[in-house]
Protein backbone atom coordinates (compact mmCIF):
# COMPACT_ATOMS: atom_id res chain seq x y z
CA UNK A 1 0.00 0.00 0.00
CA UNK A 2 2.79 2.41 1.01
CA UNK A 3 4.73 1.88 -2.06
CA UNK A 4 1.85 1.65 -4.72
CA UNK A 5 1.20 5.36 -3.15
CA UNK A 6 4.51 7.01 -3.60
CA UNK A 7 4.64 5.21 -7.27
CA UNK A 8 1.26 6.35 -8.04
CA UNK A 9 2.15 9.79 -7.01
CA UNK A 10 5.86 9.66 -8.75
CA UNK A 11 3.54 8.79 -12.14
CA UNK A 12 1.34 11.59 -11.73
CA UNK A 13 4.26 14.25 -10.92
CA UNK A 14 6.39 12.70 -13.66
CA UNK A 15 3.21 13.02 -16.37
CA UNK A 16 2.88 16.73 -14.80
CA UNK A 17 6.69 17.70 -15.21
CA UNK A 18 6.70 16.49 -18.25
CA UNK A 19 4.11 18.21 -19.66
CA UNK A 20 5.37 21.59 -18.38
CA UNK A 21 8.99 20.78 -20.00
CA UNK A 22 6.27 19.92 -23.47
CA UNK A 23 4.95 23.84 -23.31
CA UNK A 24 8.57 24.99 -22.39
CA UNK A 25 9.26 23.30 -25.56
CA UNK A 26 7.11 23.90 -27.50
CA UNK A 27 5.83 27.70 -26.56
CA UNK A 28 10.37 28.45 -26.57
CA UNK A 29 9.55 29.66 -23.38
CA UNK A 30 12.89 30.58 -21.25
CA UNK A 31 14.34 29.27 -18.03
CA UNK A 32 12.59 32.16 -16.36
CA UNK A 33 9.66 31.17 -16.84
CA UNK A 34 9.23 27.08 -16.71
CA UNK A 35 13.23 25.78 -15.46
CA UNK A 36 14.27 23.18 -17.62
CA UNK A 37 16.02 20.06 -16.43
CA UNK A 38 19.12 20.74 -15.01
CA UNK A 39 18.14 24.26 -13.15
CA UNK A 40 15.26 21.81 -11.37
CA UNK A 41 17.65 19.35 -10.01
CA UNK A 42 20.32 21.80 -9.13
CA UNK A 43 17.39 24.00 -7.16
CA UNK A 44 16.20 20.47 -5.80
CA UNK A 45 19.79 19.32 -4.57
CA UNK A 46 19.87 23.39 -3.07
CA UNK A 47 16.44 23.12 -1.24
CA UNK A 48 16.34 19.53 -0.80
CA UNK A 49 17.38 19.64 3.07
CA UNK A 50 15.54 22.83 4.31
CA UNK A 51 12.24 21.91 2.03
CA UNK A 52 12.33 17.94 3.78
CA UNK A 53 12.23 19.87 7.67
CA UNK A 54 9.97 22.26 5.97
CA UNK A 55 7.29 20.03 4.95
CA UNK A 56 7.92 17.90 7.99
CA UNK A 57 6.69 20.85 10.26
CA UNK A 58 3.86 20.92 8.17
CA UNK A 59 3.06 17.42 8.29
CA UNK A 60 3.53 17.81 12.39
CA UNK A 61 0.40 20.26 11.94
CA UNK A 62 -1.45 18.06 9.95
CA UNK A 63 -1.07 15.20 11.99
CA UNK A 64 -1.93 17.31 14.95
CA UNK A 65 -5.16 19.36 13.21
CA UNK A 66 -6.28 15.28 11.78
CA UNK A 67 -6.18 13.31 15.29
CA UNK A 68 -8.43 16.50 16.48
CA UNK A 69 -10.67 16.59 14.06
CA UNK A 70 -11.23 12.65 14.17
CA UNK A 71 -11.60 12.85 17.66
CA UNK A 72 -14.55 15.75 17.30
CA UNK A 73 -15.71 13.43 14.04
CA UNK A 74 -16.77 10.81 16.23
CA UNK A 75 -17.68 12.67 19.27
CA UNK A 76 -20.07 14.64 17.59
CA UNK A 77 -20.97 11.54 14.58
CA UNK A 78 -21.59 9.14 17.81
CA UNK A 79 -23.95 12.60 19.56
CA UNK A 80 -25.98 12.87 16.19
CA UNK A 81 -26.65 9.20 15.23
CA UNK A 82 -29.91 9.78 16.73
CA UNK A 83 -32.55 10.01 15.67
CA UNK A 84 -33.73 12.52 18.09
CA UNK A 85 -34.39 16.38 17.80
CA UNK A 86 -30.53 16.87 18.47
CA UNK A 87 -29.16 14.40 16.57
CA UNK A 88 -31.13 15.83 13.53
CA UNK A 89 -29.80 19.34 14.39
CA UNK A 90 -26.11 17.52 14.41
CA UNK A 91 -26.89 16.67 11.28
CA UNK A 92 -28.34 19.81 9.53
CA UNK A 93 -26.02 22.03 11.30
CA UNK A 94 -23.37 19.82 9.65
CA UNK A 95 -24.45 19.60 6.92
CA UNK A 96 -24.94 23.09 6.25
CA UNK A 97 -21.85 24.37 7.62
CA UNK A 98 -19.70 22.01 5.35
CA UNK A 99 -21.22 23.59 2.67
CA UNK A 100 -19.48 26.68 3.09
CA UNK A 101 -15.83 27.34 1.72
CA UNK A 102 -13.89 26.96 5.20
CA UNK A 103 -10.61 28.33 3.44
CA UNK A 104 -12.56 31.99 3.14
CA UNK A 105 -12.66 31.95 7.09
CA UNK A 106 -8.99 31.68 7.65
CA UNK A 107 -8.58 35.59 7.21
CA UNK A 108 -11.10 35.99 10.03
CA UNK A 109 -8.93 33.44 11.69
CA UNK A 110 -5.64 35.02 11.38
CA UNK A 111 -6.84 38.32 12.67
CA UNK A 112 -7.89 36.83 15.46
CA UNK A 113 -5.22 34.89 16.68
CA UNK A 114 -2.52 35.55 14.82
CA UNK A 115 0.02 34.24 12.19
CA UNK A 116 1.91 30.91 14.03
CA UNK A 117 0.58 27.77 15.04
CA UNK A 118 -2.56 27.51 16.71
CA UNK A 119 -4.16 29.25 13.07
CA UNK A 120 -2.56 26.67 11.18
CA UNK A 121 -3.86 24.02 13.37
CA UNK A 122 -7.51 25.48 13.52
CA UNK A 123 -7.71 25.53 9.74
CA UNK A 124 -5.90 22.19 9.23
CA UNK A 125 -8.33 20.86 11.63
CA UNK A 126 -11.84 22.65 10.31
CA UNK A 127 -10.70 22.06 6.76
CA UNK A 128 -10.75 18.02 7.25
CA UNK A 129 -13.02 17.65 10.15
CA UNK A 130 -16.52 18.53 8.28
CA UNK A 131 -16.07 15.75 5.53
CA UNK A 132 -14.70 13.50 8.07
CA UNK A 133 -18.19 14.63 10.28
CA UNK A 134 -20.61 13.61 7.62
CA UNK A 135 -19.21 10.62 6.76
CA UNK A 136 -18.95 9.50 10.60
CA UNK A 137 -22.48 10.45 10.91
CA UNK A 138 -23.56 8.55 7.56
CA UNK A 139 -21.67 5.52 9.26
CA UNK A 140 -23.13 5.81 12.80
CA UNK A 141 -26.65 6.74 11.73
CA UNK A 142 -27.11 3.53 9.69
CA UNK A 143 -27.87 0.39 11.55
CA UNK A 144 -26.75 -2.52 11.23
CA UNK A 145 -30.04 -4.38 11.46
CA UNK A 146 -28.95 -8.01 11.01
CA UNK A 147 -26.61 -8.15 13.81
CA UNK A 148 -28.00 -5.07 15.69
CA UNK A 149 -31.75 -6.72 15.94
CA UNK A 150 -30.65 -9.24 18.95
CA UNK A 151 -29.11 -6.88 20.60
CA UNK A 152 -32.13 -4.46 20.88
CA UNK A 153 -34.76 -7.43 20.94
CA UNK A 154 -33.25 -8.96 24.42
CA UNK A 155 -32.44 -5.52 25.81
CA UNK A 156 -28.41 -6.02 25.62
CA UNK A 157 -28.05 -2.51 23.40
CA UNK A 158 -25.74 -0.14 24.49
CA UNK A 159 -24.69 3.25 23.23
CA UNK A 160 -20.70 1.75 23.04
CA UNK A 161 -22.22 -1.46 21.66
CA UNK A 162 -24.15 0.06 18.98
CA UNK A 163 -21.00 2.60 17.91
CA UNK A 164 -18.96 -0.63 17.83
CA UNK A 165 -21.02 -2.59 16.02
CA UNK A 166 -21.47 -0.48 13.00
CA UNK A 167 -17.98 1.50 13.52
CA UNK A 168 -16.79 -2.36 12.87
CA UNK A 169 -19.18 -2.98 9.95
CA UNK A 170 -17.51 -0.03 8.06
CA UNK A 171 -14.13 -0.04 9.09
CA UNK A 172 -13.04 -0.17 5.22
CA UNK A 173 -14.70 3.16 4.62
CA UNK A 174 -14.06 4.64 7.89
CA UNK A 175 -9.94 3.69 7.32
CA UNK A 176 -10.74 4.96 3.68
CA UNK A 177 -11.97 8.45 4.58
CA UNK A 178 -9.24 8.72 7.79
CA UNK A 179 -6.59 8.29 4.98
CA UNK A 180 -8.38 10.92 2.53
CA UNK A 181 -9.01 13.36 5.06
CA UNK A 182 -5.15 13.59 5.93
CA UNK A 183 -4.81 15.38 2.42
CA UNK A 184 -7.56 17.98 3.40
CA UNK A 185 -6.21 18.67 6.44
CA UNK A 186 -2.22 18.85 4.78
CA UNK A 187 -3.51 21.24 2.36
CA UNK A 188 -6.16 23.24 4.84
CA UNK A 189 -2.53 23.52 6.44
CA UNK A 190 -0.68 24.39 3.62
CA UNK A 191 -3.15 27.15 2.63
CA UNK A 192 -3.13 28.40 6.27
CA UNK A 193 1.22 28.40 6.01
CA UNK A 194 0.43 30.15 2.46
CA UNK A 195 -1.68 32.92 3.92
CA UNK A 196 0.09 33.99 6.70
CA UNK A 197 2.04 31.82 8.50
CA UNK A 198 5.63 32.19 9.51
CA UNK A 199 7.03 28.08 9.02
CA UNK A 200 6.10 25.32 6.93
CA UNK A 201 6.27 24.60 3.41
CA UNK A 202 3.25 26.61 2.55
CA UNK A 203 5.71 29.25 3.87
CA UNK A 204 8.57 28.42 1.73
CA UNK A 205 6.14 28.25 -1.62
CA UNK A 206 5.05 31.73 -0.84
CA UNK A 207 8.55 32.95 -0.68
CA UNK A 208 9.49 31.08 -4.18
CA UNK A 209 6.46 32.28 -5.38
CA UNK A 210 7.22 35.93 -4.55
CA UNK A 211 10.56 35.06 -6.31
CA UNK A 212 8.78 33.64 -9.15
CA UNK A 213 11.16 30.93 -8.76
CA UNK A 214 8.89 27.96 -10.28
CA UNK A 215 11.78 25.26 -10.45
CA UNK A 216 11.85 25.75 -5.92
CA UNK A 217 8.07 25.56 -6.22
CA UNK A 218 8.23 22.26 -8.05
CA UNK A 219 10.40 21.04 -5.53
CA UNK A 220 8.31 21.73 -2.76
CA UNK A 221 5.37 19.82 -4.69
CA UNK A 222 7.80 17.36 -4.80
CA UNK A 223 8.57 17.20 -1.34
CA UNK A 224 4.50 17.90 -0.16
CA UNK A 225 3.50 14.59 -2.70
CA UNK A 226 6.07 12.08 -1.25
CA UNK A 227 5.47 13.15 2.47
CA UNK A 228 1.93 12.94 2.02
CA UNK A 229 1.63 9.90 0.23
CA UNK A 230 4.01 8.16 3.09
CA UNK A 231 1.91 9.16 5.55
CA UNK A 232 -1.20 8.00 3.94
CA UNK A 233 0.49 5.08 2.84
CA UNK A 234 0.80 4.73 6.63
CA UNK A 235 -2.55 5.25 7.53
CA UNK A 236 -3.88 2.74 4.78
CA UNK A 237 -1.28 0.44 6.23
CA UNK A 238 -2.46 0.70 9.73
CA UNK A 239 -6.74 0.70 8.72
CA UNK A 240 -5.68 -2.64 7.27
CA UNK A 241 -3.83 -3.92 9.99
CA UNK A 242 -7.01 -3.17 12.38
CA UNK A 243 -9.14 -4.55 10.60
CA UNK A 244 -7.15 -7.72 9.92
CA UNK A 245 -6.46 -7.88 13.88
CA UNK A 246 -10.13 -7.31 14.68
CA UNK A 247 -11.88 -9.36 12.28
CA UNK A 248 -9.62 -12.20 10.81
CA UNK A 249 -9.39 -15.56 12.26
CA UNK A 250 -6.25 -16.83 13.34
CA UNK A 251 -6.26 -19.92 11.18
CA UNK A 252 -7.26 -19.57 7.52
CA UNK A 253 -8.34 -17.45 5.73
CA UNK A 254 -11.55 -15.73 4.58
CA UNK A 255 -13.04 -16.27 1.26
CA UNK B 1 -50.52 -19.58 27.62
CA UNK B 2 -52.84 -17.89 24.92
CA UNK B 3 -52.24 -16.05 21.76
CA UNK B 4 -55.22 -14.49 19.30
CA UNK B 5 -55.78 -12.52 16.39
CA UNK B 6 -59.10 -11.20 15.98
CA UNK B 7 -59.53 -9.12 12.92
CA UNK B 8 -56.04 -8.17 12.30
CA UNK B 9 -54.88 -5.83 9.53
CA UNK B 10 -52.13 -4.44 8.29
CA UNK B 11 -51.14 -2.34 5.59
CA UNK B 12 -47.36 -1.30 4.74
CA UNK B 13 -47.25 2.78 3.83
CA UNK B 14 -47.90 3.47 0.65
CA UNK B 15 -48.81 0.18 -0.38
CA UNK B 16 -52.46 -0.14 -2.15
CA UNK B 17 -53.75 -3.72 -0.86
CA UNK B 18 -53.28 -4.65 2.89
CA UNK B 19 -50.57 -7.66 3.13
CA UNK B 20 -52.84 -8.97 6.47
CA UNK B 21 -56.38 -8.47 5.78
CA UNK B 22 -58.78 -9.69 9.00
CA UNK B 23 -56.57 -12.58 9.98
CA UNK B 24 -58.18 -14.41 12.83
CA UNK B 25 -56.98 -17.27 14.68
CA UNK B 26 -55.99 -18.11 18.41
CA UNK B 27 -53.16 -20.60 19.55
CA UNK B 28 -54.24 -21.83 22.95
CA UNK B 29 -51.35 -23.82 24.73
CA UNK B 30 -47.53 -23.99 24.79
CA UNK B 31 -45.82 -26.03 21.94
CA UNK B 32 -44.65 -25.80 18.65
CA UNK B 33 -46.69 -24.01 15.96
CA UNK B 34 -46.10 -23.00 12.47
CA UNK B 35 -47.17 -20.51 10.41
CA UNK B 36 -47.43 -21.35 6.63
CA UNK B 37 -47.78 -20.47 3.13
CA UNK B 38 -46.41 -19.46 -0.06
CA UNK B 39 -44.11 -16.27 -0.18
CA UNK B 40 -45.67 -12.69 0.26
CA UNK B 41 -48.67 -13.60 1.88
CA UNK B 42 -47.72 -12.26 4.91
CA UNK B 43 -45.96 -14.48 7.36
CA UNK B 44 -43.23 -12.29 7.96
CA UNK B 45 -45.50 -8.92 8.54
CA UNK B 46 -47.38 -10.88 10.90
CA UNK B 47 -44.35 -11.47 13.19
CA UNK B 48 -43.36 -8.38 13.38
CA UNK B 49 -46.76 -7.33 14.52
CA UNK B 50 -47.24 -9.70 17.14
CA UNK B 51 -43.21 -8.52 18.46
CA UNK B 52 -44.66 -4.82 18.43
CA UNK B 53 -47.88 -5.83 20.02
CA UNK B 54 -47.10 -3.83 22.70
CA UNK B 55 -46.49 -0.84 20.63
CA UNK B 56 -49.80 -0.92 18.91
CA UNK B 57 -52.80 0.93 20.39
CA UNK B 58 -55.52 -0.61 18.78
CA UNK B 59 -54.21 -4.09 19.25
CA UNK B 60 -56.21 -6.68 17.37
CA UNK B 61 -53.74 -9.04 18.86
CA UNK B 62 -54.40 -10.63 22.54
CA UNK B 63 -52.06 -12.65 24.61
CA UNK B 64 -52.12 -14.49 28.21
CA UNK B 65 -49.39 -15.40 29.93
CA UNK B 66 -46.99 -14.40 27.05
CA UNK B 67 -44.83 -11.27 28.36
CA UNK B 68 -41.74 -11.53 26.38
CA UNK B 69 -41.92 -12.12 22.15
CA UNK B 70 -38.83 -12.81 20.63
CA UNK B 71 -38.17 -12.99 16.66
CA UNK B 72 -35.06 -14.64 15.54
CA UNK B 73 -34.75 -14.51 11.31
CA UNK B 74 -32.06 -16.45 9.02
CA UNK B 75 -30.27 -13.49 7.99
CA UNK B 76 -29.28 -11.97 11.56
CA UNK B 77 -25.89 -12.36 11.82
CA UNK B 78 -22.85 -12.22 15.14
CA UNK B 79 -20.16 -8.90 15.02
CA UNK B 80 -17.17 -10.84 13.88
CA UNK B 81 -14.73 -9.24 16.22
CA UNK B 82 -14.73 -12.18 18.46
CA UNK B 83 -15.39 -15.91 18.24
CA UNK B 84 -18.78 -17.76 18.55
CA UNK B 85 -17.72 -19.14 21.61
CA UNK B 86 -16.83 -15.96 22.97
CA UNK B 87 -20.15 -14.45 21.49
CA UNK B 88 -22.51 -17.29 23.28
CA UNK B 89 -20.37 -16.59 26.79
CA UNK B 90 -21.40 -12.97 26.35
CA UNK B 91 -24.72 -13.85 26.06
CA UNK B 92 -25.82 -16.97 28.34
CA UNK B 93 -27.13 -15.47 31.41
CA UNK B 94 -26.27 -16.29 34.36
CA UNK B 95 -27.65 -20.23 35.59
CA UNK B 96 -28.00 -21.34 31.75
CA UNK B 97 -24.57 -22.32 31.38
CA UNK B 98 -25.95 -26.26 31.43
CA UNK B 99 -28.20 -25.29 28.69
CA UNK B 100 -25.90 -23.80 27.05
CA UNK B 101 -23.62 -26.67 26.40
CA UNK B 102 -26.32 -28.90 25.95
CA UNK B 103 -27.78 -26.86 22.73
CA UNK B 104 -24.61 -26.66 21.63
CA UNK B 105 -23.94 -30.61 21.77
CA UNK B 106 -27.85 -31.15 19.93
CA UNK B 107 -26.64 -28.04 17.18
CA UNK B 108 -23.47 -29.81 16.31
CA UNK B 109 -21.62 -26.38 17.12
CA UNK B 110 -18.58 -28.17 19.26
CA UNK B 111 -15.66 -27.85 16.63
CA UNK B 112 -16.69 -24.45 15.75
CA UNK B 113 -16.50 -22.24 18.64
CA UNK B 114 -13.65 -21.02 17.82
CA UNK B 115 -14.08 -20.21 14.51
CA UNK B 116 -15.39 -16.15 13.49
CA UNK B 117 -19.19 -16.00 12.03
CA UNK B 118 -18.31 -15.12 8.94
CA UNK B 119 -16.30 -18.48 8.51
CA UNK B 120 -19.21 -20.79 8.86
CA UNK B 121 -21.89 -21.66 6.46
CA UNK B 122 -25.14 -20.18 6.34
CA UNK B 123 -26.37 -23.48 8.13
CA UNK B 124 -24.21 -23.02 10.96
CA UNK B 125 -24.95 -19.83 11.21
CA UNK B 126 -28.25 -20.22 11.72
CA UNK B 127 -27.94 -22.77 14.01
CA UNK B 128 -25.67 -20.11 15.86
CA UNK B 129 -27.72 -17.44 15.92
CA UNK B 130 -30.78 -19.63 17.12
CA UNK B 131 -29.37 -20.89 20.22
CA UNK B 132 -28.50 -17.09 21.53
CA UNK B 133 -32.54 -16.93 21.13
CA UNK B 134 -33.24 -20.20 22.96
CA UNK B 135 -30.89 -18.85 25.69
CA UNK B 136 -32.91 -15.82 26.36
CA UNK B 137 -35.78 -15.90 28.37
CA UNK B 138 -38.87 -15.77 26.12
CA UNK B 139 -42.78 -16.93 26.41
CA UNK B 140 -43.20 -16.83 22.55
CA UNK B 141 -40.02 -17.06 20.04
CA UNK B 142 -40.86 -16.60 16.53
CA UNK B 143 -38.28 -18.82 14.35
CA UNK B 144 -38.90 -17.20 10.71
CA UNK B 145 -37.05 -19.70 8.33
CA UNK B 146 -34.05 -20.08 11.66
CA UNK B 147 -33.32 -23.05 10.64
CA UNK B 148 -32.96 -22.58 6.61
CA UNK B 149 -29.79 -24.29 5.16
CA UNK B 150 -29.96 -26.83 7.83
CA UNK B 151 -29.69 -30.72 6.28
CA UNK B 152 -32.69 -32.23 6.78
CA UNK B 153 -31.37 -34.53 9.55
CA UNK B 154 -30.31 -32.35 11.93
CA UNK B 155 -33.15 -29.76 11.44
CA UNK B 156 -35.99 -32.90 12.74
CA UNK B 157 -32.74 -33.48 16.04
CA UNK B 158 -33.08 -29.85 16.47
CA UNK B 159 -37.02 -29.71 16.18
CA UNK B 160 -37.48 -32.59 18.48
CA UNK B 161 -34.63 -31.03 21.02
CA UNK B 162 -36.26 -27.83 21.50
CA UNK B 163 -39.63 -29.65 21.73
CA UNK B 164 -38.32 -31.25 24.58
CA UNK B 165 -35.99 -28.90 26.47
CA UNK B 166 -38.69 -26.15 26.20
CA UNK B 167 -42.05 -27.75 26.99
CA UNK B 168 -43.27 -24.52 28.86
CA UNK B 169 -43.03 -22.24 25.88
CA UNK B 170 -44.26 -21.52 22.53
CA UNK B 171 -43.30 -21.46 19.39
CA UNK B 172 -44.22 -19.87 15.87
CA UNK B 173 -42.09 -21.70 12.97
CA UNK B 174 -42.09 -19.74 9.80
CA UNK B 175 -41.27 -22.28 7.21
CA UNK B 176 -41.68 -23.48 3.54
CA UNK B 177 -41.28 -26.60 4.84
CA UNK B 178 -44.48 -28.46 4.37
CA UNK B 179 -43.41 -31.97 5.90
CA UNK B 180 -41.51 -30.25 8.54
CA UNK B 181 -44.58 -28.68 9.79
CA UNK B 182 -47.20 -31.25 9.47
CA UNK B 183 -44.49 -33.67 10.70
CA UNK B 184 -43.65 -31.45 14.24
CA UNK B 185 -45.99 -28.42 14.84
CA UNK B 186 -49.11 -28.85 16.55
CA UNK B 187 -50.86 -25.93 15.26
CA UNK B 188 -51.13 -24.62 11.65
CA UNK B 189 -51.91 -21.22 10.66
CA UNK B 190 -52.33 -21.55 6.81
CA UNK B 191 -51.99 -17.84 5.61
CA UNK B 192 -53.42 -17.99 2.11
CA UNK B 193 -53.43 -15.17 -1.02
CA UNK B 194 -55.89 -12.00 -0.26
CA UNK B 195 -57.66 -13.60 -4.08
CA UNK B 196 -58.47 -16.93 -2.59
CA UNK B 197 -61.40 -17.59 -1.44
CA UNK B 198 -60.11 -19.00 2.08
CA UNK B 199 -57.75 -16.82 3.16
CA UNK B 200 -56.22 -18.27 6.32
CA UNK B 201 -57.54 -21.27 8.84
CA UNK B 202 -55.74 -23.60 11.19
CA UNK B 203 -55.07 -27.07 10.51
CA UNK B 204 -54.03 -29.55 12.96
CA UNK B 205 -50.34 -31.09 12.71
CA UNK B 206 -48.70 -33.99 13.73
CA UNK B 207 -46.71 -32.43 16.57
CA UNK B 208 -44.59 -35.49 17.41
CA UNK B 209 -42.01 -35.38 19.49
CA UNK B 210 -38.45 -37.29 20.42
CA UNK B 211 -39.15 -41.26 19.37
CA UNK B 212 -42.31 -40.69 17.43
CA UNK B 213 -43.78 -43.46 15.38
CA UNK B 214 -44.94 -42.00 11.93
CA UNK B 215 -48.88 -42.43 11.46
CA UNK B 216 -48.23 -42.10 7.44
CA UNK B 217 -51.60 -42.34 6.58
CA UNK B 218 -52.46 -39.65 9.46
CA UNK B 219 -49.53 -37.41 7.75
CA UNK B 220 -50.92 -38.04 4.44
CA UNK B 221 -53.88 -36.56 5.43
CA UNK B 222 -52.13 -33.75 7.34
CA UNK B 223 -50.57 -32.98 4.28
CA UNK B 224 -53.25 -33.11 2.07
CA UNK B 225 -55.04 -30.78 4.55
CA UNK B 226 -52.66 -28.32 3.99
CA UNK B 227 -51.74 -28.58 0.27
CA UNK B 228 -55.26 -28.10 -0.82
CA UNK B 229 -55.29 -24.39 0.57
CA UNK B 230 -53.34 -23.65 -2.34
Amino acid sequence: MLFRRIYQFLIVYCIGLTCLLAIKKILVLSDYVIPGIPLILDTFGQVFRGYFFDVLNTLSVTILGQIISIIMAFAVGILGRKSSWAGSFVKVMAYNIQAYPIVALAPIIFILLGDGFISRLLIASMICYFPLLLSVLGIMASPVKDIEHFYIATGRMRWQLEVKIRAFENLSKLTTVIAGSATLAMAGTIVAEFIAANAGIGYSIRIALYQSDLARILAALFMIGIVISVYQGILETLGAQLKTKWSAPKEGELL
Amino acid sequence: MHLECDGLKYTYPGAKAAVIDNLCFTMTAPGFNAVFGPSGVGKTSLAKLLVSRGNRQESCISTFDIDTILYSYNQERLPNWSSIGSHLNKICPIGKETLKKELIEIFKLKPLLAARFSQLSMGQQNRVNLIRYLLQEFDLLILDESLANVDEALRETIILAIKTLFPGKMFLYISHNLMEVAKFCREILILGESTKQRKNFMVRGRDYTQGYTLDKKAFDATMLEIMNAF
